[in-house]
């Protein structure tokens, strides 16, 4: 329990960071399947085309889905450090869970749907684009945007608070008032 | 109006081009010391500066290499938009408002003057400039050559100018783009952001309206298209696969507020509080204009395989094949001007964190002090910046694209471990500031140099960031916490 107690957030992003490194240091030794990031077009210069999707999955399999949590935690958890150590309370750290598990079901959504279309060919289209597609345009695009939001309610509460605010004014005056003496005591 | 296609869009460009004139003469008047030309003073507004922060944000990669790219390889390249609310999350949770205290309580001018007051250390501040003035070299080359291009694209359209060459092209857009640089500072450079913003928002709006009507049945058309041809360009990771689009997603994501040329904007609004409504702003302006980006890549992909349109002889030309085909005129000169406004609202803030490299922050690190008459010199290393510049984006062969490539993620690499974990944690340390640095200096180089080609299409900026950043962790966790200067140490506290 104590030792828990004594994990900080940067232990944490340290730990994503070395699990990212690991994940990335598999792919880069993974085989290499052909067309892995795309084929050229066979008659338009320029253009280039996914091929086999299943085929490019095949030997770095789930490699990208944990990849990709492992980012959202770190995203997650460096907007936490973000946060002055002195105002992290329960509630934010209920939002925060809540805001990272949403973009943990974007992602599984987007991956998932992805996987099924791979498997059977198929996907549907709404608003105009597949269904993976829009959890990409919308679900990864949003989830990181509810912080946004996040940020413009709470603003007050977590990232600048009238303490802080007023302490940081304190601190410009005694600056000023300092370099006031010494320009001072040159002067003298 | 079709037979005036032509003069409506020089027009457009011609006007945009006059207003930039006209915002430098007026800022001239507001720049009076190397505070005002540098950090304006820290007097903005939050309108400005959160519309400075986006179109800084998206240069004229976002309005033609973006479409270009979704053209050639599909969707992949669109996790390096849609990570935009995460940049710019990472960017006021973690650095906004820390930034602006230092550059208050230090009087700093400049992003290396923030890494010497949190770490002490003249060596940091002498790489991070010197991080900044590569990168700055390298991405305005590539800026001002497709400034250039995009110039005598439009000229050789008319009669009069049909015979253009490109290099009286970069010296007409370069000239302009110096003028109101070198007279305003960053006064004209953050208004001119502004009128900048407001033109790349209407244009990413109305083209993304004109493409939904290219193909009767919309955008679920062109899907189906795309669907029946390959599939896989359609889909999220696009045809680069899930590796190549991941990675961009890091390194676009959580770097975004590691360029210098972003962060520094974040010194300049008059209040603290003005940040909560500046994130939603800027992420709102990026979003739409953004648009633009995906819809003008798809429709263009979508009618070279359904063969309804012929293929291009050059990704790049995606944009302006879309906007003289199948823009109104008017939108047409509308976004052209918003490409100039992309290009140029990106170029004047790599001119100015250039020019501080230069006459403060590298003088300061060498001798202790910043050149006397700064206002003077900063002046004048401007023009020459932006001289070498065009003159490397000019001569230069194949360097533009190489420090082109390497700008962004030598930015992201080199400071996001520096800045944004830095100003977060208090044991962060000078030693492991340098380490980092250094080593994502190395690896972005030798990926370059050597032309690495990268497994899965994993990009060369993720493996410095991830690098970079897991080297400055560990130097400092293994290093003895030292103790911070007093009014450092308060402002981490808050």
């Amino acid at each position: 329990m104590k030792l828990i107690h004594s994990v900080k957030p940067i232990h944490l992003v340290f730990a994503l960071l070395l699990v990212i490194a690991g994940i990335t240091i598999f792919v880069l030794t993974s085989d290499i399947p052909p067309g892995a990031s795309g084929v050229p077009h066979p008659t338009i210069d320029g253009l280039s085309v996914g091929g086999d999707g299943a085929e490019k999955l095949s030997v770095i399999g789930k490699a990208p889905y944990y990849f990709q949590i492992a980012v959202i935690l770190l995203a997650g958890t460096l907007l936490y450090m973000g946060v002055p150590e002195r105002r992290r309370d329960r509630l934010l750290r209920i939002c925060f869970g809540i805001g990272i598990a949403f973009a943990l079901f974007v992602w599984v959504m987007l991956f998932t749907g992805y996987e099924t279309y791979l498997a059977t060919g198929q996907t549907r289209v709404v608003f105009g684009f597949p269904v993976p597609t829009n959890w990409m345009f919308w679900g990864i695009w949003g989830s990181f945007a509810a912080f946004d939001v996040f940020y413009m309610v709470a603003f007050r509460r977590y990232f600048l608070h009238p303490d802080d605010e007023a302490a940081f004014h304190a601190l410009v005056r005694e600056t000023e008032a300092e370099a006031a003496q010494m320009k001072n005591r040159e002067a003298n | 109006m079709e037979e005036f296609r032509q003069p409506i869009i020089l027009g457009f460009v011609a006007l945009y081009m006059g207003i930039c004139i006209w915002v430098g003469i007026w800022a001239m008047r507001r720049t009076k010391s190397a505070g005002d030309f540098f950090v304006a003073g820290r007097g903005l507004g939050p309108m400005v500066v959160s519309l400075a922060v986006f179109s800084s944000t998206l240069s004229g990669f976002g309005f033609v290499g973006g479409p270009g790219l979704v053209y050639a390889t599909g969707l992949s390249s669109i996790w390096m938009a849609v990570c935009s609310a995460l940049g710019f999350a990472t960017g006021y949770y973690l650095i906004a408002k820390r930034i602006r205290m230092i550059a208050e309580v230090r009087n700093a001018m400049s992003l290396p003057d923030i890494v010497f007051a949190r770490y002490g250390s003249e060596a940091a501040r002498l790489l991070t400039a010197g991080t900044i003035l590569l990168g700055v070299l390298g991405y305005l080359a590539t800026q001002i050559l497709a400034m250039g291009l995009v110039l005598q694209s439009i000229l050789q359209g008319t009669e009069m100018f049909a015979e253009i060459s490109l290099v009286a092209s970069v010296v007409i857009s370069s000239t302009v783009l110096i003028f109101y640089c070198v007279t305003g500072g960053i006064v004209a450079s953050v208004y001119t952001d502004l009128v900048q913003g407001i033109v790349m928002i209407v244009a990413g709006a109305l083209v993304v309206i004109t493409a939904a009507y290219v193909f009767e049945g919309g955008f679920a058309e062109a899907t189906g298209i795309l669907l029946a041809n390959d599939g896989e360009d359609i889909m999220p990771f696009g045809t680069l696969g899930a590796m190549a689009s991941l990675s961009w997603y890091f390194l676009f994501g959580l770097g975004l507020a590691g360029q210098p040329h972003v962060a520094t904007k974040m010194m300049m609004n008059r209040n603290l509080a003005d940040n909560k409504i500046i994130l939603p702003m800027t992420v709102f302006g990026y979003v739409i204009a953004a648009m633009l980006w995906i819809s003008v890549g798809v429709i263009m992909r979508a009618l070279v395989l359904g063969d309804v349109g012929l293929p291009l002889g050059n990704a790049d030309q995606a944009a302006p094949a879309f906007l003289s085909t199948y823009a109104h005129p008017v939108l047409a000169g509308i976004v052209f001007a918003g490409l100039f406004a992309a290009i140029m609202s990106t170029a004047d803030g790599f001119l100015n964190i250039g020019a501080a490299a230069i006459i403060h922050d590298i003088p300061k690190a060498l001798r202790g002090r910043s050149l006397d008459n700064e206002l003077f010199w900063a002046r004048m290393a401007t023009i020459i910046l932006s001289v070498v510049a065009a003159t490397i984006a000019l001569y230069s062969g194949q360097l533009v694209a190489l420090l082109g490539a390497f700008g962004w993620g030598t930015f992201a690499a080199a400071l996001v471990p520096v800045v944004l974990i830095g100003l977060n944690w208090k044991q962060a340390s000078a030693r492991a500031a340098i380490a980092a640095i250094t080593l994502s200096l190395a690896i972005n180089f030798a990926i370059q140099l050597w032309s690495i080609e990268i497994p899965y299409g994993i990009s060369g900026g993720f493996l410095a960031m991830l690098s970079s950043m897991i080297i400055f962790i560990a130097v400092s966790l293994a290093e003895k916490p030292k103790p911070l200067p007093k009014d450092i140490d308060r402002i981490m506290e808050l």
